[in-house]
């Protein structure tokens, strides 16, 4: 295998990856983030009762 | 083809994208305050960080305009051998994402930044001289950013140099008030927004690239004019450079203090291990693509080439180039002309090099036209994208720049100013300083931290490519920080005489290089910090062991 022919693979499976993950970080990020309001907002109640 | 110069298409629709960008960052960002109550819901977001947002938090804060540039500047001159370092980062997320080597102790031991690790295996003292040379170090990296991220807003938009400062003095304010302000949480949710936008950017750039110049393209412009180097990392780059980069890399994705944050930050540590294997691959395109950017470049520039005049020798057309380059180079550079600046630095880098041993001025022109390739490097993959980009996409592409900057510089800000306040300011203070003083202490180390930086950003001046640079400031405190704490969590033996030992010899390798009189290379430098670094640890805990072993040994 030439090294012409392995960067070429490479750079398919970062792009590829770069896609696929940022897709799937911006359809499932913003249930991650009520989550964490979320958490955030019920431990400011419990400090404050 | 001549070389014309370029004009940026950048115009009042693309300014509104991108300021709306701004916008929407700030007042989210600024939004959360309410949910800021002590200083772990400042810095680690009350350890309530999810693997998706997580994951785009750790690349947004990784990923600015100078990782772009830098990366584009490497892949220009070193086209396809640059690649090595995505894989090595992708091996290295991969071992420490299925391992949890370092990150999963770290993270059960509920610690707020590194060097508070220091203080429980070593004492105070290891804390506040890791802290030191942390906050030296992190900031000396973090100071070269505005000025290089300047040249590519200048560039992309056109804005004119008068206006530079003030650009990035505004977009520094932007990341200064939410980041300090909001902290971790208000991080975690704008680094959400900064990553979609950059994500849409660089997928853009990266098409923009292939249908302007073509993989077919790119091969054959490395292969004329670096030959096997361009592809070969071994023969480009050398073996020590290669060992340097993995050992640097896993010190990075362990213990780098803004991608320690947000292992701290996240739900458990089986959480941060998923995290680490996930950003692996982005990783991966964080060094391939923009490289892949670099490379396009140079192509473009090569297609655009304006033939160099000849003389009757070689040394009469050393003297021909270098007087003609001391007239135009400049001007080209700041224009776009890298078509006609690119082929007569290159044809005088090669011709002196086959001179200088006769010369001693060649071997100075040979030097300074090296730096003039760097400086082409740095500025071609912007120039390109002034070039090629159409109005309104240029808008969507620089939103996303701007809101990777803006993440980087809010994570860098926290991460420095954090171990600032915590590891060096209280622990000298000798007091438990209570919430309200430690949030303030670290919202005060992030203005004057912003402060450092724009001034250390105008008067530093680069001694090499900046990927170097910016590499061995990191290595300053990287090398020994892995050590100290593989040891520590590892070695019973391991004392704080040779943790500060490991501090101490780790960061005079680095300095090295940075200081020009010693003329130390990047990887020399690099990989004498590791040495120096690991002998010092195991001499000095070997010589003065813990104090409890030495009771027992008295005993």
């Amino acid at each position: 295998m030439s090294w012409a022919f392995l960067w070429l693979a490479a750079f398919i499976v970062a792009f590829a990856a770069f896609i696929l993950i940022s897709l799937a970080i911006a359809v499932r990020g913003v249930g991650e983030i009520r989550e964490l309001f979320a958490a955030l907002e019920d431990e400011r109640r419990r400090k404050a009762s | 083809m001549s070389a014309a110069a370029v004009v940026s298409r950048f115009s009042l629709l693309d300014a509104a994208i991108a300021a709306a960008s701004l916008a929407v960052t700030l007042w989210i960002g600024v939004r959360v305050k309410r949910y800021i109550g002590t200083i772990e819901d400042y810095l680690v977001a009350s350890r309530g960080m999810g693997l998706y947002v997580g994951a785009a938090s750790l690349l947004s804060t990784e990923v600015g305009i100078i990782t772009y540039m830098y990366q584009a500047q490497f892949g220009f001159v070193a086209g396809f051998s640059a690649f090595v370092v995505g894989l090595i980062t992708l091996a290295v997320c991969l071992v420490v994402g299925r391992t949890g080597f370092v990150i999963t102790r770290l993270r059960e031991m509920k610690i707020l930044t590194v060097p508070e690790y220091f203080e429980k295996r070593y004492g105070r003292g290891v804390r506040v001289l890791a802290g030191v040379l942390m906050a030296f170090g992190g900031s000396l990296n973090l100071g070269i950013f505005p000025i290089i991220e300047a040249r590519f807003l200048a560039i992309v938009t056109g804005i004119p140099a008068r206006y530079l400062g003030w650009t990035m003095a505004g977009l520094l304010l932007v990341a200064l008030a939410y980041t300090a302000i909001g902290g971790m949480v208000s991080l975690i949710v704008t680094n959400y927004v900064q990553y979609v936008f950059l994500a849409a950017g660089t997928v853009i750039v990266t098409l923009v690239c292939l249908r302007e110049v073509g993989w077919g393209d790119m091969v054959r412009t490395v292969d004329g004019h670096m030959g096997g180097h361009g592809f070969n990392p071994v023969r480009d780059l050398g073996v020590g450079f290669i060992v340097w980069q993995v050992l640097l890399w896993i010190a990075l994705m362990t213990v780098w203090q803004s991608v320690a944050m947000r292992t701290f930050s996240t739900k458990d540590p089986a959480v941060g291990k998923k995290m680490f294997t996930l950003t692996g691959f982005l990783f991966l395109g964080r060094a391939l693509i923009p490289m892949l950017w670099g490379i396009a470049a140079l192509a473009f520039f090569w297609a655009r080439a304006e033939p160099v005049g000849t003389a009757a020798t070689p040394s009469a057309q050393v003297e021909q180039l270098a007087a003609g380059l001391d007239k135009t180079y400049r001007g080209d550079i700041d224009s776009g002309r890298l078509g006609r600046a690119l082929p007569q630095v290159d044809l005088l880098e090669r011709l002196a090099g086959q001179e200088k041993s006769r010369s001693p001025e060649a071997a100075r022109l040979e030097a300074l036209s090296r730096d003039r390739r760097g400086e082409i490097g740095l500025l071609a993959m912007p120039w390109m994208l002034a070039a090629t980009l159409p109005t309104g996409l240029l808008g969507l592409v620089v939103a996303g720049m701007l809101a990777a900057s803006i993440s980087t510089y809010a994570g860098y800000f926290l991460g420095w100013a954090s171990i600032i306040a915590q590891d060096v300011v209280a622990p000298v203070l000798r007091r438990d300083l209570s919430n309200h003083s430690r949030l303030l202490l670290t919202r005060v180390t992030v203005v004057a931290l912003t402060v450092f930086i724009m001034i250390w950003s105008l008067v530093y001046d680069l001694p090499g490519p900046a990927y170097f640079y910016l590499q061995v400031t990191a290595n300053l405190f990287m090398a020994p920080t892995l050590i100290a704490v593989v040891g520590g969590l590892y070695w019973r033996r391991s004392s704080a005489t040779g943790a500060a030992l490991c501090f101490v010899l780790g960061a005079l390798a680095s300095l090295g290089y940075l200081v020009p009189q010693l003329r130390l290379d990047v990887a020399t430098a690099g990989n004498l910090s590791w040495a120096l670094a690991v002998a010092g640890f195991v001499l000095g805990s070997l010589l003065v062991p813990p104090a409890e072993q030495r009771r027992e040994a008295a005993a």
